[in-house]
């Protein structure tokens, strides 16, 4: 099992390295799909040569990172340029180890929860089992290591990557039930982002084992280590200004570059006295609408919580892009005992292929033949996130269904007639 | 009454004699022509105010000054100010460099006060820009924080002496209104600033249908303060206003031209305020034969070249008929005038395809015979984020590295990015200078009204110290009149010029979409609303697949509320089950029949 591991890593790090080398990586590089406003290299590129010249890099409006990563990437751009690619290949092999060793962990606690519970009998083909966790951490693993969006956003070299790293992070050892690193990873990871302040909720969860106290302390060590890290910030940099350009862009959508999320075209042709409502309603749309109804439908289950916030996150955050895409399409294998019961596979699937085909060919209608426009761009778009959405929300039935099913047996019947299940 | 009139007309004269006996005003105006060697003409006028401040007078009290001029001089604390309205693209490389340089559009900067604050120049920069918009008609008013700059080395200010320029630094404000189109709204209330209107004198030439209808003309305003550092009162005040035009003799009917063709009419006198009124003729080709004749030439050897200018003064010429100058080719077959071409001409142009990423690129050729110090200025709006580490100058294909380079970042709708670099451009050589930007999606409402015609850059400026004068016909700092260019020869010539305004056009929106769009996203948002709060809102039940099978009864039931007998029996059994199940639990249970 083991040598299996290394060979898979070793054969994605050959993949990823040999395509950023070949011509393909300026293509995939440029593609807006892959690189937004928020994460393009080239930014931090941009900011780091600003800070080597002694020019505040967030003075002007083109560097959305964070004063730790711009500076440490700054000094591997200024002393060791040739390390680069491998150090975004090691960050992503190495969050798909970490995901990896979150699944099995995972497994084994929902396996020790199994055993405690009594399930209805004919429903072993929805259980889960011992022999599954071996080959559903690889899935996971598998599922970022070659999944084309996760490589793509490899090759560009995006800070996705750290993102997603540092989010793995947060999985690990939310799995592994230790707080104080969790937390780390997670203030990290929103001061970056902002929209990963809701996976607090899961870790709240899984954390608090239904003690108020507990769960305040957890956010304590939250609010505490976001604050370290603001003046950890603040002393690299001198001023505040960071904030705005890493949080406040985010949150204001200052950048309408066309990306694959519903935010661009709708915020170009936005009128003006309406915008800021709209921009409330699609952020607390990304973050808060969603966190206390399923925190409270999800509560045994915290795992299931943060993939689906995850997925809401990746689909309706302001710069969406592939690569956080990839990173919860990983999480589809651990939940491989609900796809029984997902009805819209095919529909998600065909989605899927359609728009990611179609999205660079009406792009380049738009932009280089000129004989699209944006509209069709955004419509394809929207048809993207339209097959996300369906897929989320037919997972998260599914897991629904498959708690019902385990419970009461898969066969239903009422007064001997075949019975489906149904939400009223 | 008839006393109190004769009274106050009485008062009023003897104030006019004692103001005009008191000598501290003067006005001249000149006028400059220069046959160009590819058939095209150049003119220029000028039209010098002059006024010494002395302690005890002020600047409410004017005589030839254009009041609107004193007045934003006194209520702005401007030091120095120049404005040009200019349309067409001035053509170094075959007409020369011009007297007064200035770039497409409008184009103004102006000097504050050393005493004031940075917060302060900016506010009276912003009043300045929108009073100048109400004297000269023109769109000054778009000149706010969006596309100003701070120049810091590429201007210098021509007032004072070294101390007060050192004060100044800081002080500048400078922007470009490359969009403006020049018209005869602005040429009417220029010449209402002269002390003769347009009635007399050499502004009587410039009628709109004569000045519009050529291949350049750049109307100006120049003003500055030159004060005395220990007396502070002690000032002089200088306005020039210039209109810098160029023909083309091919529209004017030939080789052969005049001042009646180029100006539909002769010039009816001189202006009677004018001290002095001359006109200069560039006669150093020797192409033509000038009736009448002139009655002196002056020859001017400044900086190496000489050049020779045949002077009409008109002030000495008989009023009975409008005066005219003709020019008469002379016969000479198979000449054909050689064009030298200036030491230094740039060039700027835009590199890409399609509309995501390009490149900006100013190409300054250096045709001297040794290495010239440049510094350029890139005039570069918010909506063309460039980026700094892409900066490159290469000459021949190798790169070098830039001297200085002075970089403010700009901000999407707050500033333009403001960028400066010294180079040194190589003898007989080409410097290109290039920077990556993205190609920028503005809101709907951004886009000006015809979209697809695209948004403009600024010229680049590009100010250098030449070291000889060829091509060179500027007036010195120390200098106010173009007769004091005559061999007022100096160590360097400081030269300033401008390239070609650009045109990007940005990607557009639909314009015509914005219900549509707000309809569609918030339908896909939604999309993930009702399924996501209704599995965690709503309870888990089975149901009979027949009964949903029959879309009349799923219709009868939302009709009228009935319900099935099945249904009825599942919903009794969920009841039962519930009450026997832990609180929390929203799984029901069914149990096999």
């Amino acid at each position: 099992m083991r040598k299996k591991l290394v060979l898979y890593l070793f054969l994605a790090a050959v993949l990823r390295y040999f395509l950023i080398i070949s011509k393909f990586s300026r293509i995939i590089r440029n593609r807006v799909e892959i690189s937004t406003p928020l994460n393009s290299f080239k930014r931090v590129q941009e900011g780091a040569y600003l800070y080597k010249h002694g020019i505040n890099p967030y003075s002007g409006d083109l560097v959305h990172e964070v004063p730790t990563i711009l500076l440490g990437l700054s000094w591997v751009l200024n002393n060791c340029e040739c390390l680069l690619p491998f150090l975004f290949i090691a960050l992503d092999l190495l969050t798909a180890f970490f995901l990896y060793e979150m699944t099995k962990m995972v497994l084994r606690s929902q396996l020790d929860q199994a055993r405690k519970a009594k399930y209805a009998p004919d429903t072993e083909d929805i259980q889960l089992k011992t022999d599954d966790v071996e080959p559903l951490s690889h899935y996971v693993m598998m599922a970022y290591l070659f999944n084309p969006f996760s490589v793509a956003s490899c090759v560009a070299q995006t800070t996705t990557v750290f993102s997603n790293f540092f989010l793995s992070l947060y999985f690990f050892f939310l799995a592994k039930k230790q707080i104080t690193p969790c937390m780390l990873f997670l203030a990290i990871e929103t001061m970056r982002s902002m929209y990963p302040v809701v996976l607090l909720a899961p870790a709240v969860l899984q954390f608090s084992e239904n003690s108020l106290a507990k769960a305040i302390k957890v956010v304590n060590a939250f609010l505490a280590l976001c604050g370290i890290l603001s003046f950890l910030h603040y002393s690299m940099i001198g001023n505040w200004s960071f904030f705005d350009s890493t949080l406040g862009f985010i949150f204001h959508y200052r950048d309408l570059q066309p990306n694959i999320g519903v935010f661009w075209y709708f915020f170009t042709e936005m009128f003006e006295h309406f915008r800021t409502m709209f921009l409330v309603t699609f952020q607390m749309n990304a973050t808060i609408l969603y966190l206390v109804p399923l925190s409270i439908k999800l509560r045994k289950d915290p795992m299931m919580l943060a993939t689906i916030l995850l997925a809401l996150i990746a689909i309706f955050r302001s710069y969406p892009c592939v690569g956080d895409i990839a990173f919860y399409l990983a999480f589809l294998p651990l939940w491989k005992k609900c796809w029984k019961f997902m009805a819209q596979n095919f529909i998600v699937f065909c989605f899927f292929l359609v728009t990611v085909l179609v999205m660079p060919t009406l792009w380049h209608l738009w932009i280089y033949a000129g004989s699209a426009n944006a509209n069709f761009y955004f419509g394809i778009t929207l048809g993207f996130c339209t097959g996300q959405i369906f897929l989320v929300t037919d997972l998260l039935f599914a897991h629904v269904k498959r708690e019902f099913c385990l419970k009461n047996g898969q066969k239903l019947f009422i007064d001997g007639k075949e019975a489906k299940i149904i939400l009223e | 009454m008839d006393f109190k009139c004769a009274t106050a007309f009485y008062i009023l004269f003897w104030t006019a004699v004692i103001t005009s006996a008191n000598h501290n005003e003067e006005f001249h105006e000149e006028l400059y022509v220069k046959p160009l060697p590819n058939g095209q003409i150049n003119t220029f006028f000028q039209f010098t105010t002059r006024w010494k401040l002395e302690a005890g007078q002020n600047l409410d009290h004017t005589r030839l000054m254009p009041r609107t001029i004193a007045e934003i001089l006194n209520i702005f604390d401007v030091k120095e100010l120049h404005i040009s309205l200019t349309q067409g693209l001035w053509r170094y490389e075959t007409w020369g460099y011009p007297v007064v340089d200035s770039s497409p559009g409008a184009e103004m900067w102006a000097w504050f006060n050393g005493n004031l604050t940075r917060a302060q120049v900016d506010s009276q920069w912003k009043k300045l820009t929108s009073t100048l918009s109400g004297v000269l008609c023109a769109s000054l008013n778009f000149i706010d924080m969006t596309n100003t700059v701070e120049p810091k080395y590429g201007f210098r200010p021509q007032f004072g002496t070294s101390k007060t320029n050192s004060e100044a630094n800081g002080h500048i404000r400078y922007a470009t209104l490359p969009r403006e189109i020049v018209c005869t709204e602005n040429l009417t209330p220029w010449k209402k600033l002269l002390p003769c209107n347009s009635r007399i004198g050499f502004s009587s030439l410039l009628t709109s249908g004569h000045v519009h209808n050529t291949f350049y003309h750049s109307l100006a305003v120049h003003l500055r303060t030159l004060c005395d550092d220990e007396i502070k009162e002690n000032c002089i005040i200088e306005l020039r206003e210039t209109a810098n035009i160029v023909y083309d003799q091919k529209l004017l009917g030939g080789s052969d031209f005049s001042l009646r063709k180029m100006f539909g009419q002769g010039l009816n006198g001189a202006c009677s305020l004018a001290d002095t009124s001359i006109i200069y003729v560039d006669v150093t080709n020797d192409r033509y034969t000038l009736t009448p004749e002139p009655k002196e030439v002056i020859t001017s050897t400044r900086g190496g070249v000489t050049t020779l200018f045949a002077v009409y003064n008109v002030k000495e010429e008989s009023n009975d008929k409008l005066f005219n100058i003709a020019w008469v080719a002379k016969e000479r077959k198979n000449s054909v005038p050689i064009i030298s071409p200036p030491p230094l001409v740039a060039h700027r142009y835009i590199l890409n395809h399609g509309q995501e990423r390009g490149k900006v690129v100013t190409e300054i050729t250096n045709s001297h015979w040794g290495p010239l110090n440049v510094v350029v200025q890139e005039n570069i709006p918010w909506y063309v984020p460039v980026y700094l580490h892409t900066l490159t100058a290469t000459v021949n294909k190798e790169r070098i590295t830039p001297k200085l380079v002075h970089y403010i970042p700009g901000e999407q709708r707050e500033r333009p990015y403001h960028l400066e670099v010294a180079l040194t451009v190589p003898a007989k050589s080409v410097v290109r200078l290039s920077i990556d930007f993205d190609f920028i999606f503005l809101k709907w409402l951004e886009y000006p009204p015809d979209a697809n015609h695209g948004h403009y850059l600024g010229s680049a400026v590009i100010s250098t110290v030449l070291p000889n004068t060829k091509n060179y016909t500027g007036i010195p700092v120390d200098g106010y009149l173009f007769a004091h260019s005559f061999n007022a020869s100096r160590p360097g010539y400081f030269l300033q010029i401008r390239t070609e305004s650009l045109i990007l056009t940005l990607p557009t929106p639909d314009f015509s979409m914005p219900y549509n769009v707000i309809c569609l996203a918030c339908t896909v948002v939604a999309l993930a609303f009702g399924p996501i709060h209704s599995v965690a809102t709503k309870k888990i039940v089975i149901e009979s697949r027949e009964t949903s099978h029959s879309i009349l009864s799923k219709l009868k039931r939302k009709l009228f509320g009935k319900k099935t007998k099945e249904e009825d029996v599942a919903e009794e059994k969920e009841v039962a089950e519930e009450k026997t199940e832990d609180a929390g639990t929203d799984l029901e249970k069914e149990s096999e029949c």
